[in-house]
């Protein structure tokens, strides 16, 4: 915490990323309750408000899946897996619970295979729809009182519209601060890193929602008053996109080329801070709408525009956004090899992406650096291809 | 799906009748257009049946087309064309083998040569649904506009109660019948707009009547299997599943279960089984099987073994067992049979702690039909219906007794994770321990 | 007079290519476990045989997988883009270029020497080079004869397994039914070219197409890959050095482009050693 309120918050990123859930060991220690999730569809302003500390949980692509296996498929995503594995071998030992979205295949349908295993004192399924239109919308503002009534029974406290709406607007701010910090990768070259940035993002999804945006604000006094680096003006600009990546390891295989990683559409990194909930009468409503309708993601259906290129609009006009607005000169597609959601979307998102003016690298791999190599001399060769 | 290279002869005779419904309902969709009806791509259980059926919309099954490329050992091509515009390996081989011919079709104009029985029309309209099954059944329609700009795409969005050990799903269900008859009204709303026509209400109640009837009958023809010996197994099961699987709602279908059920009748007088002698009853309790392997069946019952009761494509219950409320609304009819089918064995595992629903699915099943081992097929492409199969039997072995089960791997389309001896070897093996768990229960 | 060496370090062969306004020498030597140490020993050689010395090298490239291991090398460039410059340089008429490796496969879309898109294969066997080593192996067939042996084939025996290790067993028990092996050596490459092939098509194939690496020696391979793109394939004369002359050319182009601006390229700077896998 000194780290950051000496403004030292780069420093204080890479102790949160490297010593992952650090932060929630010491709150647990005294007295806090955490309770984990998975994907950017865990509603955080639900978890902050009854008084959680909501930590989104995190693999580790340097370890080998091992002790899950005896437990759930190896045909499941490989995130999933290494999560999972994680949690078995106790890497997550300081929870007191867990809420598994109803994302995806790979998460429903292994729901029973966490919560009988990890057997945690509490436990919720959050059945979020796969559309969002009108019924859906109402649908999910009640499911989501179900899960805060679920919160409540397990805390022994109430937990009040006031208490919700505090929570948006802490959450609000926060996404706010992460999109100041992300203008700051605009200029050329851009004045944090990739590698600085994922550590950034990483850090924050594991900390309270006041110590993050404290964070962020550190982050962002700090890469300011810095002083600029040379900067290769020949240098590319790219952008990721992807599900959960929350490791340096494919940004260094990108920046260790001389490129700048300036933008990302990744659930750790962009998805998670550029919507935010509207202050609605009843809280829930406009939590419902940010996470089934302004949050851009596969395992949610979008298709209501009158023509396919207006669906394609619908779908990934934000990626045009960011090519345009962070000037990218490249986009790598980085998807985990047995994800149906990202998996069918491939040529869609590609197409459109080379449309929008960037090449686009598609690249298929398991949630580990185990084939980091064979990765990175793609990279260097779609790299020497748009030079 | 009964025509495959090995030659597996049904049991019965009705099942026989099988290649004609598949390639009815194929030829159905080539059919459609000369006779003014409108061709939805559509996907199995997904509780839109009723709603096509009573708009005259000609069903155009994905899932079947790609399961006749599976048993005809003819779906290579149509996987490597969706491979070639980055389509992963990895992802559902139904869809992919569907989107490859989808691909061929729209780039030649007309169906590509040697498509299975003339192959399937193009649609006008894509009827997806999004709920607790399968994401493919969401993204697969999605991923197909691509090639298809101009076929609209609707996505229903049918769930049911999720299992939680600690809550009581009667307290949410009129939310989730709700929820489900509304996206049910939503896609009716679609269909209108396709078709140009007015949803014939009183034509919808009567197909839901007749679905309601035809999962009665279903069950009641199934449940005589339960005889010593059985007279029929999952390998005709997989086969006579058709009607009630893609004809629902159709008189067609009904009719067919009509003769299963004699027929059945007749065997049980006869005393004719499916292997003779009968050594071991066996579930088959989870997974699709791999379409172009169903002569493993024959193998199994060729040693004896047979499998009275399997738990895939039997995705009916007697509809008084479901305790439905009365509605005159067939829509809330369908949607509170399908949250009620859905959750019918949660009250079960809610009794034993330790278990699922899925668990006391198999439980009942072993009992009622006398099991002495299960059999889990795990499809490396299809997490929707194999991943968590591995905890099933982990649990099934926790709660009840420790009978023999065997998990067997492969893929529902793509032969090249198929090899016929190695599987033969496993088979024998678990023969075995079914032989030594027979002996010991005496 | 400039001289600008390529070294092409691949998983089993090691290569290195020296050029001036031709190629000066060119040398194929083996990687190998024990000889990965020794890959700098290649490059004396080839120095050896165009009668220069280290120090008249102007700039030197590296590539291949090894390409992070040569100490001696001013820059490392894939072999994706080493592959395209040296393959257009020999077949100027060449848009697509099929790399089959003993450990990998790639497609290469490229237009005038540069790269416009790719496809690899690392992963699997099956669609590379080692399928064919494994079943000639397990056939008791020299590898190099197993591309002629394909040709005399009365058809094809088709292979369902596309997986190496199934495809082994699939194989023997197919000659102990009684195929004849040249049909089944067929069917390999049918196998493999089907594999090769479907990648590919991943890209937006163009004519003229040419078949590069290891697998371009195998004259079975080649007909295979020709029959799944309908025309006759383009072979340059010696596969193994393209990526090798690639990268010397690479290298050719960066130090003619400093000179255009009356500069030169920053050099590494060190001298011949031991190119190791092992920093």
């Amino acid at each position: 915490m000194t780290d950051i309120q000496n403004g030292n918050g780069l420093a204080a990123a890479e102790k949160f990323y490297a010593q992952y859930g650090s932060r929630a060991r010491e709150l647990k220690a005294s007295g806090k309750k955490v309770i984990g999730y998975l994907s950017a569809l865990g509603p955080v302003e639900i978890m902050t408000a009854a008084g959680v500390l909501p930590i989104r949980l995190k693999g580790n692509v340097s370890e080998a899946v091992t002790k899950g296996d005896a437990y759930m498929e190896t045909i499941v995503c490989p995130f999933v897996r290494n999560v999972f594995d994680a949690a078995v071998k106790g890497k997550y030992d300081f929870l007191d619970g867990m809420v598994l979205p109803h994302q995806c295949d790979s998460i429903d349908r292994t729901n029973e295979t966490w919560s009988y295993t990890l057997n945690l004192p509490y436990w919720h399924f959050l059945n979020l729809p796969h559309v969002a239109d009108d019924p859906s919308i109402a649908f999910t503002q009640e499911i989501l009182r179900i899960f805060v009534r679920s919160l409540e029974k397990y805390t022994g406290n109430k937990i009040t519209d006031e208490a919700i709406a505090k929570a948006v607007a802490a959450h609000n701010q926060n996404r706010k601060l992460m999109r100041d910090l992300y203008d700051l990768r605009k200029s050329n070259p851009p004045l944090i890193s990739g590698v600085e940035m994922m550590k950034v993002c990483v850090a924050a999804m594991s900390l309270p929602v006041e110590e993050s945006s404290a964070l962020i604000e550190s982050v962002i006094k700090e890469v300011k008053g810095r002083a600029p680096a040379a900067g290769d003006p020949a240098a590319k600009r790219i952008m990721i996109i992807g599900d959960q990546i929350d490791d340096i390891a494919v940004i260094e295989a990108i920046e260790s080329t001389g490129a700048y990683l300036v933008m990302d559409d990744l659930s750790t990194g962009s998805k998670m801070y550029w919507q935010d909930v509207d202050a609605t009468p009843d809280p829930l409503r406009g939590i419902a709408e940010r996470y089934m309708r302004k949050l851009k993601i596969p395992t949610t259906f979008i298709g209501s525009a009158p023509t396919y290129q207006g669906i394609l609009e619908e779908r990934f006009g934000h990626m045009k956004n960011y090519v345009q607005d962070f000037k990218v000169d490249g986009v790598i597609l980085f998807i985990y090899k047995y994800c149906d959601p990202y998996g069918f979307e491939v040529p869609a998102i590609k197409s459109y992406v080379e449309a929008a003016g960037a090449p686009v690298l598609y690249l298929e791999d398991e949630y580990s650096t185990s084939s980091l190599a064979r990765i990175k001399t793609r990279i260097e060769a779609f790299l020497e291809m748009i030079a | 799906m009964a025509e495959e290279k090995k030659g597996r002869a049904v049991a019965t005779s009705t099942a026989a009748s099988i290649p004609k419904f598949v390639r009815g309902n194929l030829s159905a969709t080539l059919k459609a257009k000369e006779e003014g009806k409108k061709v939805a791509a559509a996907f199995i259980a997904d509780g839109q049946d009723e709603i096509m059926r009573a708009m005259d919309i000609v069903p155009a099954w994905g899932e079947s087309f790609s399961g006749v490329c599976a048993a005809k050992r003819d779906a290579e091509k149509y996987l490597q064309k969706a491979e070639s515009d980055n389509f992963s390996r990895s992802l559902c081989t139904y869809a992919t083998c569907n989107i490859g011919f989808d691909m061929m079709r729209e780039e030649l104009g007309h169906a590509p040569e040697g498509a299975p029985w003339g192959g399937m029309a193009r649609p006008d309209m894509m009827l997806g649904n999004g709920q607790l099954l399968c994401d493919p059944r969401f993204k697969w329609p999605q991923a197909t506009q691509h090639y298809q700009q101009d076929v609209p795409v609707f996505v229903t969005n049918m769930y049911y109660p999720p299992w939680d050990p600690s809550g009581d799903h009667h307290e949410v269900e009129a939310l989730y019948v709700k929820y489900a008859k509304e996206e049910l009204h939503e896609t009716v709303k679609f269909c209108e707009k396709i078709t140009g026509k007015k949803m014939d209400w009183d034509r919808l109640a009567a197909t839901v009547e007749l679905s309601d009837k035809t999962w009665d009958l279903f069950i009641d023809t199934y449940e005589l299997r339960k005889h010593h010996p059985t007279p029929m197994d999952t390998g005709d099961a997989m086969n006579t599943m058709v009607p009630l699987t893609f004809n629902l709602g159709t008189q067609e279908a009904y009719d067919f279960y009509v003769s299963l059920k004699a027929e059945l009748e007749q065997k049980i007088k006869d005393g004719v089984g499916v292997a003779n002698p009968e050594k071991y009853r066996v579930i088959w309790a989870a997974g699709l099987p791999s379409w172009f392997a169903l002569g493993d069946f024959q193998y199994f019952n060729g040693k004896g073994v047979v499998f009275p009761v399997e738990v895939t494509y039997r995705g009916c219950e007697k509809v008084e067992r479901l305790d439905l409320p009365k509605t005159n609304d067939p829509l809330e009819h369908i949607a509170w049979r399908w949250v009620r089918y859905w959750t019918h064995w949660y009250d079960a595992a809610k009794k034993r702690p330790g278990s699922t629903p899925k668990v006391e699915r198999i439980i009942e099943y072993i009992e009622d039909y006398d099991c002495d081992g299960a059999v889990f097929h795990s499809a490396f492409s299809c997490r929707s219906w194999h991943a968590g199969i591995m905890q099933q039997a982990a649990t099934l072995k926790k709660v009840y007794k420790d009978i023999p089960i065997l998990i067997m791997e492969g893929d529902i389309v793509d032969i090249s994770s198929y090899n016929e001896a190695d599987t033969h070897n496993r088979i024998d093996a678990f023969i075995e321990t079914l032989a030594a768990y027979k002996a010991k229960k005496g | 007079m400039d001289y600008f060496a390529g070294v092409d370090i691949g998983s089993t062969m090691t290569k290195v290519v020296i050029v001036s306004g031709r190629i000066e020498s060119s040398l194929i030597g083996p990687t190998g476990p024990e000889h990965r140490k020794l890959a700098n020993r290649v490059m004396e050689e080839a120095l050896g045989q165009a009668r220069l010395s280290f120090d008249d090298l102007t700039y030197i490239v590296a590539t291949g997988y090894g390409r992070i291991n040569v100490p001696f090398a001013d820059r490392q460039i894939t072999e994706i883009t080493c592959h395209a410059k040296g393959l257009q340089s020999l077949l100027p008429s060449v848009k697509t270029v099929i790399d089959v490796g003993g450990q990998d496969s790639k497609g290469i879309k490229i237009l005038n020497g540069k790269v416009m898109n790719f496809v690899m294969n690392d992963k699997c066997a099956a669609g590379t080079g080692r399928f064919l080593e494994i079943i000639a192996d397990s056939l008791g067939v020299p590898l190099d004869k197993i591309g002629e042996i394909s040709l005399t084939a009365e058809k094809i025996a088709p292979v369902s397994s596309t997986c190496t290790v199934f495809a082994e067993a699939e194989i023997i028990s197919r000659l102990a039914t009684g195929e004849p092996i040249a049909n089944l050596i067929a069917g390999i490459h049918d196998a493999v070219a089907t594999r090769i092939a479907s990648m590919v098509k991943k890209l937006n194939v163009e004519p003229d197409i040419a078949v590069t690496g290891g697998g371009a020696k195998n004259i079975g391979l080649v007909k295979a890959l020709g029959s799944k793109f309908g025309r006759e394939l383009l072979v340059p004369p010696e596969p193994l050095i393209t990526g090798a002359l690639g990268a010397a050319l690479m290298g050719k182009d960066i130090y003619e482009k400093y000179a255009a601006e009356g500069q030169k390229p920053t050099r590494i700077g060190k001298k011949l050693e031991e190119a190791t896998f092992f920093k």
